[in-house]
């Protein structure tokens, strides 16, 4: 454990920090269909593996920036989340853990259509910007404290990717969407009605079924537009979606099931945290605090930090 | 007759054709197969101890095989054990581990401790891949050939494994009789009413848990010696301990021989499936689909679904013993029912 100096550190934070925004946008559409379905969908890493995979090959056969392919990926993944849920996961309603089986299921065929597809090698998009950053000066800061004391900040240079920062930028309009969508929709007042009571919503009038397909197609559409941006941040192969989808999961199990607000504010959580760990602790450590964050969180808070306590199913 | 007969002697058929199986056919590859299928009802079996009987299915299993492989590779090597015989006595550092672990995971259930348990994978394989002093990282490690000449090839490896699948199945089959069975049983149906009359759950959990750990490293143990060289992206691989799942699943949820009759149909099936098509990705589409197939049309699994059909052959007569015997309850009783009870 070492510690780096001021300026490396205030960096790494604020990368930590657009990484943060677009796990936000990833864990949103599974902590969604989890508090309308009751359901982990464990497909959700490979559907962002996938519609990365969509944006590289737009990119590489017809040199679509991965910017504009959103605008293909996010309607097939919405439509394809409507017809399986309403086709095959509804089969196992009655239980969740049959319904987390298969969506692992769905998962494993996936990465494996992937792999024939793409073969296992890593790919990422690199775009012309891929590789430029933005410098950012912050100055010296000097203040004068009671008691003759002076508060000394030395001068702060920092250097932000582009593709970071744009992928902050669509992550927060994507989710500001769905916000709004959640707020002033009927559909969306359904669907927050349904997280809070289903079968209350089912008395007043709420057509249940409906919206639960239609919440996986709003699940798979915020993962579908993520992998775009995750095609320009991360390489990725066919078999990465182990790896992202427990990332994921940490997540929303730290922001509390079901609760957006609180995957919002756990992603950010994890995306400093794992940025700082990277380097302030050895490389044995770095990538399993991921995960001791969720056990951690499993033992002393399993509510997490805005969910409420989750019984058995 | 010939049923009856069966019904009779089916165990000891079994066991005299798998003695017999590897003198029936001698390639190696046999032998191979024979091995995977003995391995896997093993592990199937072990994990039906959790996944079927206490209902709580873990998707993480392959960390303890995978740590029972490293454990037993790692003593081989450094300590010059054989790890046939070193296999047992480390899986139960493993069982302990997996215990200590389980005492955490099992205060989530449902899909949270689904997610624990791939977390808990995860953890180990980016150990084993980091810990690079002792596990060499990703390369892997190598372990000293079996002593015994190429001429009996995998012939050992298939008679040790049967003899540890018998030694599973007895355990399984006395757990489900017992006080601690019934137990488990009653955790899967109702955890909160099992608690009610008296379940310690949490110690019957964390012990289900470790038996069902034990059987696993063992496997994973026995699997390094035979394959000779591990590495963490084999030894750690999710599928292993899906695969765990699928035979169970297919087999019967929470039936003894369920896990040992999936591990007969999918592993035959699994290496028809490489070698027609190779170690492809095409592989992992086929096991997929199957798994989804399987939970949409056989969720309760083939044996359970004969001894349904069977039931329902007889159900005419049990039908009418059951309305017979709930009168009597309730005392509906006329004197032409009950007569040739209390006239003589």
């Amino acid at each position: 454990m070492h510690l780096p100096s001021m300026n490396v550190l205030i960096q790494v934070i604020v990368v930590g920090l657009l990484t943060g925004g677009v796990y936000a946008l990833l864990a949103t559409g599974l902590t969604l269909i989890f508090g309308v379905m009751r359901v982990i969908n464990i497909a959700h890493g490979a559907f962002l593996i996938f519609s990365a995979y969509i944006s590289y090959w737009m990119f590489t056969a017809f040199g679509v920036d991965p910017f504009l392919s959103i605008f293909v990926s996010v309607p097939i993944l919405f439509f394809f989340g409507i017809i399986f849920q309403r086709h095959v996961l509804s089969k196992v309603a009655g239980d969740p853990g049959l319904g987390v089986l298969l969506t692992f299921a769905l998962a494993l065929s996936l990465e494996g259509l992937m792999g024939s597809l793409w073969e296992s090698t890593g790919r990422s998009v690199r775009t012309s910007y891929t590789s430029k950053v933005l410098p950012l000066k912050i100055p010296e800061i000097k203040m004068a404290l009671p008691f003759d004391k002076v508060f000394e900040l030395s001068e702060i240079n920092l250097r932000l990717p582009y593709v970071r920062i744009a992928g902050l930028v669509a992550a927060v309009i994507a989710l500001t969407g769905l916000f709004l969508i959640l707020k002033y929709s009927n559909v969306g007042r359904a669907i927050r009605a349904t997280i809070q009571n289903r079968n209350a919503a089912q008395l007043v009038g709420v057509n249940v079924e409906r919206i639960q397909a239609i919440t996986f197609g709003f699940g798979l559409a915020t993962v579908a537009g993520g992998g775009a941006l995750f095609s320009l941040i991360w390489t990725f192969n066919s078999g990465s979606h182990e790896e992202w989808i427990s990332k994921m999961l940490s997540v929303i199990v730290l922001g509390g099931m079901g609760s957006l607000p609180g995957a919002f504010i756990a992603a950010l959580i994890m995306g400093v945290v794992e940025a700082v760990s990277a380097v302030v602790m050895t490389s044995y450590i770095s990538p399993i605090v991921f995960y001791l964050i969720l056990f951690i969180t499993l033992i002393f808070r399993p509510q997490g930090l805005m969910g409420v306590r989750i019984r058995k199913g | 007759m010939a049923l009856q007969f069966l019904r009779r002697w089916w165990k000891i058929i079994a066991l005299v054709l798998l003695l017999i199986f590897p003198w029936l056919f001698r390639a190696p590859y046999y032998h191979v197969l024979g091995f995977n299928i003995l391995l896997y009802a093993l592990m199937a079996t072990s994990w039906n101890i959790m996944g079927g009987y206490t209902g709580y299915k873990s998707l993480g299993h392959a960390a303890f095989f995978g740590f029972g492989a490293y454990l037993a590779a790692i003593a081989a090597n450094q300590l010059g054990w054989n790890p046939l015989i070193s296999a047992p006595v480390l899986a139960i550092v493993v069982a302990i581990v997996a215990m200590v672990l389980g005492w955490v995971m099992l205060r989530t259930s449902g899909s949270a401790f689904v997610i624990a348990t791939i977390a808990m994978l995860l953890i180990f394989r980016l150990t084993a891949l980091n810990l690079r002093g002792i596990t060499k990282g990703a390369p892997g490690l190598s372990q000293p050939l079996p002593p015994w000449t190429p001429e009996f090839s995998r012939m050992p490896f298939f008679y040790y494994a049967l003899v540890w699948l018998i030694i599973a199945l007895w355990v399984s089959a006395y757990i489900r009789r017992s006080r601690f069975g019934l137990g488990l049983v009653a955790i899967r149906d109702d955890e909160g009413k099992a608690e009610m009359v008296g379940v310690n759950t949490t110690l019957y959990k964390v012990l289900a848990f470790g038996v069902s750990a034990y059987f696993v490293g063992l496997g994973g143990g026995i699997w390094s010696y035979h394959a000779s060289h591990i590495s963490p992206i084999f030894a750690f691989d999710i599928i292993i301990g899906v695969d765990m799942i699928l035979m169970t699943m297919i087999g019967g949820l929470g039936t003894l021989w369920g896990p040992v009759l999936g591990a007969f149909l999918l592993v035959p099936t699994a290496q028809y499936l490489l070698f027609k098509f190779g170690a492809s990705s095409f592989y992992l589409v086929i096991n997929g689909l199957l798994m989804i197939l399987v939970i949409l049309f056989l969720p309760k699994g083939i044996l359970p679904s004969i001894e349904e059909w069977l039931e329902g052959r007889k159900a005419p007569r049990a039908a009418h013993q059951g309305a017979m015997s709930m009168a009597e309850m309730h005392g509906l009783t006329d004197s032409s029912l009950s007569s040739d009870k209390e006239g003589k």
